[in-house]
């Protein structure tokens, strides 16, 4: 009995000390990142930048004006991405459950494309509203959808009306961009998911709904371990189930609304980094969450790092960078180990 | 370059028969086109509609490549009583095309695509019915307006009507100041640009025509070092927005949202020329009568009159 | 209970879901005709019923219109018929996918077969430069090499379901990205012109266009019906088939090769017309309410939603006409959406 717990003091203390070393690998990549780009500035100056701005000097104006707040926004929109994926996957026990599958990211492409198609919307911080708005609409759908019947909505519903309500809307963005190159243009750059020309005020704009989001998603760890022996036995436990899910979903909603917003719809970054997350701290969304909620801004700033010096002096994509950094990876994961089934 | 020939046939000495008239056109991929009558119900791309309607040529259909509405080179033009028969890349209602029962096709001829304006599916879609033929796009939008010219005075059109001719004289003009605005100020460079939120792209003179148009003009526009993406853009991270450094920008004006794109980048005013405000209209690519050359000239030769040409060193 | 009870009750349930099987392809039948009578029939050219008896005839009486005869012969038949052969294509490559792998999101347009051949095709029109024929070959060749990297990187000890649907799916994520990264690397037009090939279009079908396609499902459909009856086999599972000296892991190959031909000549011929692959199969079997594999009934749900939303693709919109792609998304997914609402009576979805 006392070596059990034991064991699970040793385990917990292993875990902290991980959750320890992640924040600092995390610390050192956001300062990589305003210390990279693709303009080459001394780190020395980066420092004065830092301690000492001076509005007139070039090099100054570019560490506050880019990189601070494109560091920002990957720090945010990274953590919410990890989180979201890590509670969606728990929520509708579906390994492959991820905001692109869930017509999340269909959602805020179709209401941006009506913002510019439509509305005339041209700039970035008008039209980051209009995805969180179309991200919650098209969730709030599938989820509706999919609780219809007898059963409510189970996971193979929620998966199956995910992926139909994500073709009707493809169907109009589609119809829309085909008529209109002016506003394909614009979505041609936005749909691929980026950093780069993010403001301060879009951080600014989208934290308040994140600090809800994430603390909202951290919250459910206890409700989605329930969730996760099956829905006879939560049921058993007295747990609701509906009201767990309709938790989880808001949680992830609200985070993966929100990082749209500010980044684009960036797709692989929340699918891949909770089955990191489970294989290093095994089953227990206590520490899944942290985990993901860590581990994935370390790969969306360190993709928009390489990024941004792979190709001078232009720049490639978080969005394309996540995808080739992450696919391998997950790839070669699933390789090795059986994932383990939720 | 290109030349029409209407051949007045007199072969019948008979005199029961009038002469039947040939019409004949060499078109832009080098293939003449000859059909026994001058043709009057003409289907047409949306660039010749452009180039066309404003010259007195009343096409019976258009195929453009998106809603008509947002097509910039349409803009202006009455195209009342003309039926659209596509409004998306790629599509073409082939039936309302046969319904039209057209003698002739005329689109613009795209030497590195070797294909006709809309592509391949388009040019498929429509051949069976009427052949295709029109001018090439090449070096210079002027050369292109006279080959419209050429093409329309072969299908009957009268160019010296007064409005037309009064479009001819006012670009004239504008030319003619652009040229004195120019050379008023030899020192004077000039950068076309897109932007977008991603990055600044800078364009390369040879990949459009009316950028090379203003260079034989006159006009000093900087050439981008790398060119890539086959030789028309240079991708500059907006980190990098201050590597050239002009006293006049032109902006792609196909969309009013890429002027608004670059003023929000922090670093846009990295530029001196941004900073100082010297900044106007590039009339990317849709440019096809004397008409709307004319006024993008105008506002040329103001911004060029209004510029201070020792901002860059 | 006895055991003749039983054995009648066994044939009494045999005999009902034979009929159902039969019922079910019959209704499909019909509709499929009759959806494919009106394509002839619609149209912005007028042409009254007699004429286009007229011009179908007019091979063997040689009574011909020319105009006429362009339009029934050159434009709407072999649209019709081309959109009859994909929608089964793409129906079949589905719904093997699905039977195999054991999962309703198991569709080649979704585990990244599809992405495999779009990836291969914006390359050719945005880097090569080609248009036309060419790039078909390119999607075809995407296509095919994609289902093979999936399948080797799934093999360890063999292939289970579960991998080869979450390797395809990080393929797919992956290949997206290559699409998003070169459109933002092209010129609008050349966007524009892979983004219409992308949606998938039966505009510029012409007649030759399907027989190549037909070709290859002369060649693909006795196989897949031979291969299928080794997989009844595999339908008492593994273990059972291996002891009986079925060979399993060949049979699956050779049934997942077979649907990756089915899915990379259709998207050859009509471009990567999303959903038809995945929603065919589900409908089917939900028609067929468990009573058989529905194959047949899938490759003519498949036709019909590609026909009808063809139709609607052409006449919906009086000015603008789309392409097929972008109705039978949503034609489908309505299909989708209310199979799922139905499956509070019926009880399960699949």
């Amino acid at each position: 009995m006392s070596e059990l717990a034991g064991n699970r003091a040793q385990k917990a203390a292993r875990l902290t000390l991980g959750l320890l070393l992640l924040g600092l690998a995390l610390a050192v990549i956001a300062m990589l990142s305003l210390a990279t780009g693709a303009r080459a500035i001394p780190l020395e100056n980066v420092w004065t930048a830092l301690v000492a701005f001076d509005p007139n000097a070039t090099e100054h104006r570019i560490i506050w004006d880019l990189r601070m707040p494109r560091t920002v926004v990957g720090l945010m929109v990274g953590a919410a991405l990890g989180l979201a994926g890590a509670v969606l996957q728990g929520a509708t026990r579906n390994p492959l459950a991820d905001p692109s599958i869930l017509g999340i990211h269909a959602g805020a492409a179709l209401a941006v494309v009506l913002g510019v198609a439509v509305l005339g919307m041209t700039q970035l911080s008008t039209y980051a509203w209009m995805a969180f708005a179309g991200a919650g609409a098209a969730m709030l759908v599938v989820y509706s959808v999919a609780s219809l019947g007898r059963e409510g909505a189970t996971p193979v519903k929620l998966a199956l009306a995910g992926a139909a309500i994500t073709a009707v809307l493809h169907s109009i963005i589609n119809a829309i961009l085909l008529t209109s190159p002016r506003t394909l243009d614009e979505i041609r750059f936005w749909q691929v998911g980026s950093l780069s020309g993010r403001s301060m005020d879009i951080a600014l704009q989208v934290a308040p709904f994140l600090a809800v989001g994430m603390i909202l998603a951290l919250g459910t760890a206890r409700l989605l371990d329930g969730l996760s022996m099956g829905d006879d036995v939560a049921r058993a436990l007295g747990q609701r189930i509906g009201l767990s899910r309709g938790m989880a979903g808001l949680a992830a909603v609200i985070l993966a609304g929100a990082s749209t917003a500010a980044a684009g719809p960036i797709a692989f970054v929340g699918l891949t980094v909770p089955h990191v997350a489970r294989a290093i701290t095994g089953p227990g969304y206590r520490w899944i969450l942290p985990y993901s909620m860590l581990l994935a801004p370390i790969l969306l700033l360190g993709a928009d790092v390489l990024g941004r010096v792979i190709a001078p002096p232009g720049e490639v994509q978080v969005g394309i960078v996540t995808a080739f950094l992450g696919a391998p990876f997950f790839i070669a994961l699933v390789r090795r180990r059986k994932l383990a089934a939720l | 370059m290109l030349r029409s020939t209407m051949v007045a046939f007199a072969l019948f000495a008979g005199a029961t028969l009038p002469a039947a008239a040939q019409w004949s056109f060499v078109g832009g991929d080098g293939e003449v086109v000859t059909l026994d009558e001058t043709p009057v119900r003409i289907i047409v791309s949306q660039d010749a509609a452009a180039g066309l309607i404003p010259l007195g040529i009343r096409p019976v259909g258009i195929y453009a490549d998106s809603a008509v509405a947002d097509a910039k080179a349409l803009q202006g033009l009455d195209l009342s009583g003309i039926e659209i028969i596509g409004q998306a890349w790629g599509e073409v209602d082939i039936e309302k095309a046969a319904a039209l029962d057209p003698d002739l096709i005329v689109a613009e001829f795209w030497p590195l695509e070797t294909t006709w304006s809309g592509g391949a599916d388009v040019v498929t879609a429509l051949s069976p019915l009427a052949p295709i033929t029109g001018p090439e796009q090449g070096a210079s939008i002027l050369t292109l307006i006279e080959d419209y010219e050429e093409l329309a005075q072969s299908l009957g059109a009268d160019l010296s009507a007064p409005a037309i001719a009064a479009d001819k004289a006012s670009f004239e003009t504008a030319l003619t100041d652009f040229k004195a605005a120019v050379a008023a100020k030899p020192d004077l460079t000039a950068l076309a640009v897109w932007a977008g939120t991603d990055a600044l792209y800078v364009a390369a003179t040879q990949g459009s025509s009316e950028l090379m148009d203003f260079a034989s003009w006159g006009l000093d526009l900087i050439d981008p070092e790398v060119a890539d993406d086959r030789g028309y853009w240079e991708t500059l991270s907006w980190e990098n927005a201050d590597k050239y450094q002009p006293d006049l920008i032109l902006v792609d004006n196909r969309s009013a949202t890429t002027m608004e794109t670059a003023l929000a980048q922090p670093t846009w005013t990295l530029m001196k020329a941004a900073e100082a405000g010297q900044v106007t209209d590039w009339p990317a690519f849709w440019l096809r009568n004397y008409a709307a050359y004319a006024s993008e000239l105008e506002k040329l030769t103001a911004a060029i009159n209004a510029a201070d040409a020792n901002l860059a060193p | 209970m006895s055991a003749v009870f039983d054995t009648s009750r066994i044939i009494a349930v045999r005999q009902s879901a034979a009929m159902r099987r039969r019922s079910v392809l019959l209704g499909l039948i019909l509709a499929l005709l009759a959806a494919f009578a009106l394509a002839l029939y619609l149209g912005d050219y007028p042409v009254p019923v007699s004429g286009i008896i007229q011009s179908l005839l007019s091979p063997l009486t040689g009574l011909a219109d020319r105009s006429v005869d362009f339009i029934v012969l050159q434009v709407r038949l072999p649209r019709a018929i081309l959109a009859v052969l994909s929608g089964a294509s793409f129906a079949l490559a589905g719904i093997i996918f699905q039977t195999l792998l054991r999962n309703p999101l198991a569709s080649p347009d979704i585990i990244g077969i599809a992405h495999g051949a779009s990836a291969a095709a914006v390359f050719c029109i945005i880097i090569l430069g080609w248009s036309g024929l060419a790039v078909s070959f390119g999607a075809f060749g995407g296509a095919v090499l994609t289902a093979l990297a999936i399948y080797f990187l799934a093999w360890r000890n063999g292939v289970t379901a579960f991998r080869v649907v979450l390797i395809g799916i990080g393929m797919a994520a992956m290949l997206a990205a290559v699409i998003s990264y070169l459109f933002t690397r092209a010129r609008l037009n050349e966007v524009q012109q892979a983004m219409a090939w992308l949606v998938g279009s039966l505009n510029a079908a012409r007649p030759g266009d399907s027989i190549v396609l037909a070709g290859a499902m002369l060649v693909l459909i006795p196989l897949m019906i031979g291969l299928v009856r080794a997989l009844d086999a595999m339908e008492l599972g593994d273990d059972t088939a291996r002891a009986l000296g079925a060979p399993v892991e060949l049979t699956r190959l050779g049934l997942m090769l077979v649907a990756v031909g089915f899915a990379a000549f259709a998207t050859a011929a009509v471009g990567p017309v999303g959903f038809v692959a995945f929603v065919s199969g589900p409908l089917a079997r939900s028609l067929l309410k468990g009573a058989g594999r529905g194959f047949a009934q899938a490759a003519l749900v498949g036709a019909l939603v590609m026909l009808v939303s063809d139709l609607l693709a052409q006449h919906l919109l009086p000015t603008v006409q789309l392409p097929v792609g972008v109705v039978t998304g949503a034609c489908g997914a309505l299909f989708l959406l209310w199979l799922l609402m139905a499956s509070g009576r019926s009880g399960r979805v699949n």
